[in-house]
């Protein structure tokens, strides 16, 4: 049982190994390259899927595209741009930084110190309530004792 | 006063929250994807689809407003549009067709067919109307791939200077028609 279990485990990691040796590189840095870059394209049909994973025939498409690309030495941003230029922002997963898009990054930022000027606001608001003289000193030795002598009393 | 109005902003938070997401479980998110709009015609160089010693070049096609439509019979959506698409080639619409066929694949060998396939659009034109001037055919999805296209139905809109002004993705009725094209095509009729 083990035995089979193993030779079923052997088989499976031989099998996903031969998924990526279909295609060929000249060298492991480009091979990392198209990985990444199609771990990080979008499916244009299947709006949910990388073209890694997904089966359209659009995803194989972009795939080969990106292959003939990496393989002519381009870097993995100029791929990334050509692909914009022809799918639009859309196609990449991770979008840039523009006019539209800024408040993604601004507004959490935005939250966190507005958060935190609230805290600060209220304990300057809260401890100048607090303020003591002698006045009030005077008055609170007064009911101490007030209420001293009503204990003795009783 | 001041402590009544600060109360308030939370709950304007909230309703600004579900407004925008109300809208978002409405948006159409394939409305967004294309890059080529405000752009040239991609340059190419491509067969006709029932002759393939026609070829035609993106130079070809300047000079008249068209349509390109990018089809296949293998689509039951482009199918459908094939009428209301005739109709329009009727009112004097110039349609260009893109035949997109998936079942060509470099990696499989000669699986695929040519003749089988003029034969097969060849019928269905017959029977469902013909909308197109021409059919290009694009069997490695190059020219398609320049243009953005996801899939199939998809229709650009060309001015006569070759300048891409609509990518629409999905069929073209009356309803989109009269909502996207005719108001562009009225203006450059002016």
């Amino acid at each position: 049982m083990r035995v089979l279990v193993f030779a079923l485990l052997a088989l499976l990691s031989f099998a996903s190994h031969s998924a990526e040796d279909k295609y060929e590189f000249a060298n492991a840095e480009r091979a990392a390259t198209f990985k990444a870059l199609t771990h990080e394209l979008r499916c244009p049909k299947c709006q949910n899927q990388n073209i890694a994973d997904s089966d359209a025939i659009v995803a194989k498409d972009l795939r080969d595209k990106v292959l003939v690309l990496v393989n002519e030495g381009k870097s993995k941003q100029e791929v990334i741009d050509y692909m914009i230029d022809r799918y639009g922002y859309f196609v990449h997963y991770q979008p840039p930084v523009t006019p539209a898009t800024i408040i993604l990054w601004v507004l959490p930022v935005l939250i966190v110190i507005i958060g935190f000027g609230f805290i600060v606001f209220r304990q300057k608001k809260a401890s100048k309530k607090q303020q003591w003289n002698a006045q009030e000193e005077e008055k609170l030795a007064q009911l101490i004792k007030q209420y001293q002598r009503q204990e003795h009393n009783s | 006063m001041n402590k009544k109005l600060l109360g308030f902003i939370p709950f304007l938070i909230f309703i600004f929250l579900c407004v925008f997401l109300y809208q978002g479980l409405f948006g159409n998110p394939r409305e967004l994807q294309t890059g080529r709009i405000g752009q040239a015609m991609p340059s190419f160089v491509l067969p006709d689809l029932m002759d393939e010693s026609k070829q035609w070049r993106d130079s070809d096609l300047k000079g008249q407003v068209y349509l390109l439509n990018v089809w296949g019979t293998w689509c039951p959506t482009c199918i459908a549009e094939l009428g209301y698409l005739t109709e329009l080639r009727e009112q004097g619409v110039r349609i260009i067709g893109l035949y997109y066929e998936q079942a060509y694949d470099p990696d499989f060998g000669d699986q695929f067919d040519i003749n089988a396939l003029r034969n097969e659009v060849q019928t269905m034109l017959e029977r469902a109307g013909n909308p197109y001037q021409f059919n290009i055919l694009d069997l490695d999805r190059t020219l398609a791939l320049d243009l953005g296209v996801s899939g199939a139905p998809e229709t650009f809109l060309v001015d006569a200077n070759g300048k891409i002004l609509l990518h629409h993705t999905g069929d073209i009725n009356p309803r989109v028609w009269r909502a996207k094209f005719a108001p562009v095509m009225q203006e450059l009729s002016q």
